[in-house]
This record gives C-alpha cells, sequence and structure tokens, in this order.
C-alpha cells in the first residue's frame, strides 16, 4: 500500500496514493476535469492544456493529467481562474474547428461539443477563415476528417504503445499539424485500429462502417459480451430501431480495459438477421406447420412419455448461454441421460494487442467454450467447426439440437431418430427430418451469461425484441424439465442460473447480483486446451 | 313556490294578417339584391390572405444545382413531437451528407413548424399554403422529391434575406 497524500480538492478532503495525479483525485469526489489528451490506458503528454487546474501557490494553472498531488495542496477545479483558463483554451480550439456538427457523426457525444456548451463563450469571436484540410482516408475503417482534429494525439499514442505498430504520426507544425499515415500504408492490416475511433474525443476519426448511419442520441446502449471469441469483451450494443446498428467496448479492467478487436467491433450483422424462425414448428407430411407453445411442448412431452428412457445424444453450441447449456444437460438428465456435444471452431493463432497483454483475440471462436465444457459437454469435430456428429446423425433415440446450424451435415441428419428437436434461431437443411423445430433467441434478445476463457462468468442484457414467438432457450428447455420433474420451470434469467449452479459445482455460490457488469470467476480452476 | 303557467293569448288566425311582416321581409330581400357590400367570397376565384404565421405542408429548400439542402442531420425528427418524419442519412457522390430517404407524413404532423426552427441549414419550412386535397390517403406521405418540388412559398415567419434570425 503506497503513501496516502492528503489534499483539498474544491473543498474537499481526498486522501489518494503517492504519484496520483489531480486529474484521478478529483475523480475520487466527482469532480470531473474536461480533458483531451489523458486517456487512463495510455500516457499524457499534456498537450490538450484544458485539464489546466488552480493550483493554490503555483504560479501558473498546473495541466492536471501529468501534476501529481502533493501534501496539504488545495486545489480549485471550478473555480473562476480555472474556468476562465478553460473558455480561453476552448475559443483557441474553436479558431479552427468547423461548425459542422450537423453533419459530423461524432455530434451528440462529442467532447468539445459538450464542453463549449458547458463553459465556452457564447458568441465567437472569431474573424479569420478557418483552415481546411478535408478529409482523409487512413484505411482499415477508419475516416479522418482533419478540420475537426483538435490534436489530442489519443490515435498516434494508441497505435504506438498500445498496439505498438507505429502507423500514426503528426507532420507539419503548429496550426498546420495534422494526423497522417506513413506514406500510403494506412492502418490496413492492424486488428485494433477500431479503438483509435472510440478515443478520438471529437469527430476527426470516424468509422467508415458507421458512417451517417444514426445520430448518437438515437442509440440505446445495452451491456451486453462480445461473442467473437472466447476472450469474452464488455461491449455495448447500440441500436436504434430493433437492429444493432454499433459495438463500442465497455470498460472492465478484467477483461479488455477500454479496447476491443476489429473483428469483434464489426460482427454484429448477423444479430440483424430477418430470415428467422417465428413460430415452433411441427414437420408433417406436407410440410411445416406453425402451433403454439404449449400444444408442442406437450407433443414433446407426450412423445417422451411413449419412448420411454430411449438413449438420448443433445448437440449443442459454445454460441449458448451458460443458462441454455445448463437447462439443456438437466432435460437430458430428465430423459434417461445420454450424451452430450458441442462444436467450436478455432483460429489458426491468437491476436494479442502488445499493449495490453491480457487482451487477446483468443483462438476459440465462440464465447462460451468453457462454460459448455464445464456443463459437461464435450467438444468434437474440427478446427473449422464441421464433423465429429457421424454417430448423432444415425442416432436412432431421443436427438436435441440447440443452437448449432448444421451447415456441413446432409438433409438426411437426424432421420432415424425417434424424436429429432431442432432449436434454433434459423431454419436449416439438415433440421428438415426434425419432428419438431423450436424459436429461440440470440444472445442479443435475451438475458443470461458466458463463461470467457479464463473461467469469468459474464452477464449480458437483451438488447433487440426477440422475433415472433422466440423465446430463450433456458425457458423452452426449462419448462420441459419441470414438466418432466414434477417443479416449475425457470421464469427468469437468474432461476435459470441459481438452478444451474445447484446443479453445476463450478458455478456453485454465484448469483447474478455476484456477476454485475463485471463478471466473476467460477469456482473451479479452468482448463485452457491448447490456448 | 308553486308554479305557474304564462298563458299567451294569441289573437285567431281569422282576426290577423300576416301581410305587413311578409312585406317587410320582402323588402330586405330586394334591398341585398341592390347592395353592392356582398359577404360571401367567391372561392377559389378570389382567394383570401392568409394570417402571416401561417404554417402549411412544407417545403425543401434547394441549391442552385438542384441538390436538396438538407444535410440529413437528424435535428427534425428529433424535434418533431408527432414523429412524422423520417430521414435516412447517406453520403451523395461528392462526398457531402444529403438524405437518402426524407418523408413527412403530412397526416401526422401537427403543424408546429418545429422543424422549420431547429433546421441549421435553412433547408426544411412550413409553407404558406393550404389546398393539399388529393385522391388517396397514401399521397399525404410526402417524399424528398415531392418536398423539392413544391412551389408555394415558405411562411413568412422565416425571412430568406435574414436566414437564421439576426
Amino acid at each position: 500500500m503506497a503513501e496516502l497524500i492528503k489534499l483539498t480538492i474544491d473543498g474537499h478532503d481526498v486522501a489518494v496514493p503517492r504519484g496520483t495525479t489531480i486529474l484521478e483525485a478529483a475523480k475520487t469526489i466527482g469532480a470531473e476535469v474536461p480533458h483531451y489528451c489523458y486517456h487512463p490506458g495510455m500516457s499524457s503528454p499534456a498537450m490538450c492544456r484544458l485539464c489546466l487546474v488552480d493550483v493554490e501557490g503555483a504560479p501558473k494553472p498546473m495541466p492536471g493529467c501529468v501534476t501529481t498531488v502533493m501534501e496539504g495542496q488545495t486545489v480549485h477545479t471550478q473555480s473562476e481562474k480555472a474556468r476562465k483558463n478553460r473558455q480561453g483554451v476552448l475559443e483557441f480550439y474553436l479558431v479552427n474547428h468547423p461548425l459542422d456538427c450537423p453533419i459530423c457523426d461524432m455530434s451528440g457525444e462529442c467532447n468539445l461539443q459538450d464542453y463549449v456548451h458547458d463553459e465556452g463563450r457564447e458568441q465567437g469571436r472569431g474573424r479569420e477563415p478557418k483552415r481546411v484540410f478535408g478529409r482523409d482516408d487512413f484505411g482499415g475503417d477508419v475516416l479522418f476528417y482533419g478540420d475537426r482534429c483538435v490534436m489530442c494525439t489519443r490515435c498516434v499514442r494508441f497505435m504506438s504503445e498500445v498496439e505498438q505498430d507505429h502507423r500514426l504520426t503528426v507532420v507539419e507544425r503548429g496550426d498546420r499539424s495534422i494526423i497522417d499515415t506513413f506514406f500510403d500504408e494506412g492502418l490496413d492490416g492492424t486488428n485494433w485500429h477500431g479503438n483509435i475511433v472510440d478515443i478520438c474525443p471529437v469527430g476527426a476519426l470516424v468509422s467508415k462502417d458507421f458512417l451517417h448511419k444514426a445520430r448518437a442520441w438515437d442509440l440505446e446502449h445495452t451491456p451486453s459480451v462480445c461473442t467473437s471469441c472466447s476472450q469474452g469483451c464488455n461491449i455495448d450494443l447500440h441500436t436504434r430501431d430493433n437492429l444493432v446498428q454499433r459495438i463500442k467496448p465497455r470498460e472492465n479492467l478484467d477483461v479488455n480495459a477500454w479496447w476491443m478487436c476489429d473483428h469483434g467491433r464489426h460482427n454484429y450483422e448477423w444479430m440483424n438477421h430477418g430470415d428467422r424462425i417465428e413460430a415452433p414448428l411441427v414437420r408433417e407430411d406436407s410440410g411445416s406447420r406453425a402451433v403454439d407453445w404449449k400444444s408442442s411442448l406437450s407433443s414433446i412431452l407426450a412423445r417422451a412419455g411413449e419412448l420411454g428412457n430411449q438413449p438420448v445424444k443433445a448437440v449443442a453450441s459454445p454460441f449458448s448461454s451458460n443458462e441454455d447449456l445448463g437447462a439443456l444437460a438437466q432435460l437430458v438428465g430428465a430423459l434417461g441421460g445420454g450424451e452430450t456435444t458441442f462444436r467450436s471452431s478455432r483460429a489458426e493463432a491468437e491476436v494479442p494487442l502488445k499493449g495490453f497483454p491480457t487482451l487477446v483475440r483468443r483462438r476459440d471462436l465462440a464465447p462460451n467454450r468453457n462454460g459448455a465444457e464445464l456443463i459437461g459437454f464435450k467438444r468434437v469435430g474440427n478446427d473449422d467447426g464441421f464433423g465429429g456428429l457421424d454417430k448423432v446423425a444415425e442416432h436412432d433415440g431421443i436427438l436435441i439440437v440447440l443452437g448449432d446450424a448444421l451447415v456441413d451435415q446432409t438433409p438426411d441428419f437426424g432421420s432415424k431418430a425417434s424424436l429429432y428437436i431442432y432449436l434454433g434461431t434459423h431454419d436449416s437443411p439438415a433440421a428438415r427430418n426434425a419432428h419438431l423445430v423450436l424459436p429461440v433467441t440470440t444472445h442479443a434478445e435475451h438475458e443470461g451469461t458466458f463463461t470467457n476463457h479464463e473461467g469469468r462468468v459474464q452477464r449480458f442484457w437483451p438488447a433487440l425484441q426477440p422475433p415472433g414467438m422466440a423465446r430463450p432457450a433456458w425457458l423452452v428447455l426449462g419448462a420441459l424439465v419441470g414438466e418432466l420433474t414434477e417443479r416449475s420451470g425457470p421464469r427468469k434469467a437468474t432461476d435459470a442460473f441459481s438452478s444451474l449452479s445447484g446443479a453445476v459445482s463450478a458455478f456453485g455460490g454465484i448469483t447474478y447480483d455476484d456477476i454485475g457488469t463485471r463478471g466473476a470467476v467460477v469456482n473451479e480452476s479452468v482448463s485452457l486446451t491448447g490456448d | 313556490m308553486a308554479i305557474s303557467v304564462k298563458v299567451m293569448h294569441r289573437p285567431a288566425p281569422e282576426t290577423t294578417s300576416y301581410l305587413r311582416a311578409a312585406l317587410s321581409g320582402m323588402a330586405l330581400t330586394f334591398k341585398h339584391m341592390i347592395n353592392p357590400v356582398k359577404v360571401t367570397q367567391q372561392y377559389p376565384e378570389e382567394q383570401t390572405d392568409l394570417s402571416p404565421r401561417w404554417r402549411g405542408t412544407h417545403v425543401m429548400e434547394t441549391h442552385a444545382d438542384g441538390r436538396p439542402k438538407c444535410v440529413a442531420c437528424g435535428l427534425c425528427p428529433t424535434v418533431c413531437p408527432a414523429n412524422c418524419i423520417r430521414l435516412v442519412g447517406g453520403e451523395d457522390d461528392q462526398g457531402n451528407r444529403y438524405p437518402i430517404v426524407y418523408e413527412i407524413d403530412e397526416f401526422r404532423c401537427i403543424f408546429c413548424g418545429m422543424c422549420q426552427e431547429v433546421c441549421p441549414v435553412e433547408a426544411i419550412h412550413v409553407g404558406r399554403h393550404f389546398e393539399n386535397a388529393e385522391y388517396t390517403r397514401d399521397r399525404f406521405v410526402y417524399d424528398l422529391d415531392r418536398l423539392m418540388e413544391q412551389d408555394h412559398p415558405s411562411t413568412l415567419l422565416w425571412d430568406p434575406s435574414d436566414p437564421s434570425s439576426e
């Protein structure tokens, strides 16, 4: 424990460890000091001059992002002097910043907009024409609007300190200085450059994917977990009109800090797929017939009762939540037990973020492989996520498929099964022989948890309305388990999770409240196969 | 208090004449035939002046080259209390932000004029116009082309010579 330094900020007594900056100390009492160049994940060059604070006894205003606290110091962040400093600095920014908020994608979440609105001058005094740079394609997903840049160099420092791939630099000097790439190299081929769009405090760096797509104030933010690999980056789904418009990382220092990879960032279009199963379907000779949930579940129970104890084979997906997989395992147990498997694709190699070594794009390209293994599912098939189901395809007992699209399987899949239930989001040719096709929701449409590569259980929340009659798989499977075991099924995701934590020791003792938005690590040490 | 009934004693029909009343009524009628003051307005040949604060169906201003002035900033759908504006922004071949879709449902519109007030580029205006009859209901959703074609003047609440009301 470092030595505590006592000081006074805005009249509040603060005690922080030695070496803390004034800006961070002010955060502990909720005083937000405006800043651009400072970012908690990177070094501070103190070049934006916006965090100037009024320190008693100091001859000049001090930059809060680099000045460390001193014993007995008295700091004012809201005094007349501090406010006048900031107003002056903001006026200098507006000398060259264009008034193009109406066409700027950052409008609504722009720090310059907010600060000028809070503390800027009511009327500009600029008479000279503003300098014009135009826009530049930085490659990858990034467009650069030079006029809007406030020269905080967060993007340059991200590429050099965090991604450690020096692709950006400042060229020229004075008011002609501008961010640029080296020759025509650009950002192409880098894996984490989407983060520079997030950390840009103004609209200088914008995403091509999101360009002109939605206004910031129209978007609803729902905390979620990235499904692109087993790292389980904390994200926010930004939705509008029941469609995911973009993904932004959500701060969690235990998992991904402030960052996420470009692959995960752009892997959201599948959540908006319109071609979904919308009602439970009964397969008949003439085709499929839509039925209601009650009759579909009671027909499963009736058929299972007729068949008695037949061997069960279940194929799950590592994209299903812990709750879904737990309910499926319980259903297999209630039907007399059997073999539970899943398939998961693996990438050739990891993609680490050099400046934050615990953040890696993992080889497992699914969010919940660890959860599936902890709950007792066995991984089969190859690294493409295919194969391994030859015996399942020919199985003549009860067959349950959850979430796996079975794209590599023939339409004969499950033709010999005495009862074949397919739970999925999209209909599949390999579900042709299913007696019942049940529509389930994606992780963006229900509440649940994933277990990431290090065994951290993380919650996600529903961001979208599910299509038609689609329901969470834990609700459907839990209702079947409830009927078979003569108990009531889960009504909420927390019920499904508590029945899982009662059944699987790794999840024992964890509750939704423990997990919160930061996650909680499972009880057993998780074996990381091949990572 | 006892209720009393007032009994009217009218003269019997055979003892009175309505001739005088009929004549005075006819006199008024013939007087109006020759009176030059006419109250009835001969619409549509004659048009009344609209109030200076009149707010009618919308007009989209255009640049000299025919492009809409709208930059798809999204403020009018945000401010619209009736939620009658649908806007999808995009980028044209010159790199300008413009509305790919801009539709106003004039049936839902309450003609408050806030879209005009909020517009940062003086593109959308409410108009001095009220003759909006159509044969079908769907014609009342005005798309971008229709809004640009509207040839009636904008409301006098907006002065083109002083566009930002300074």
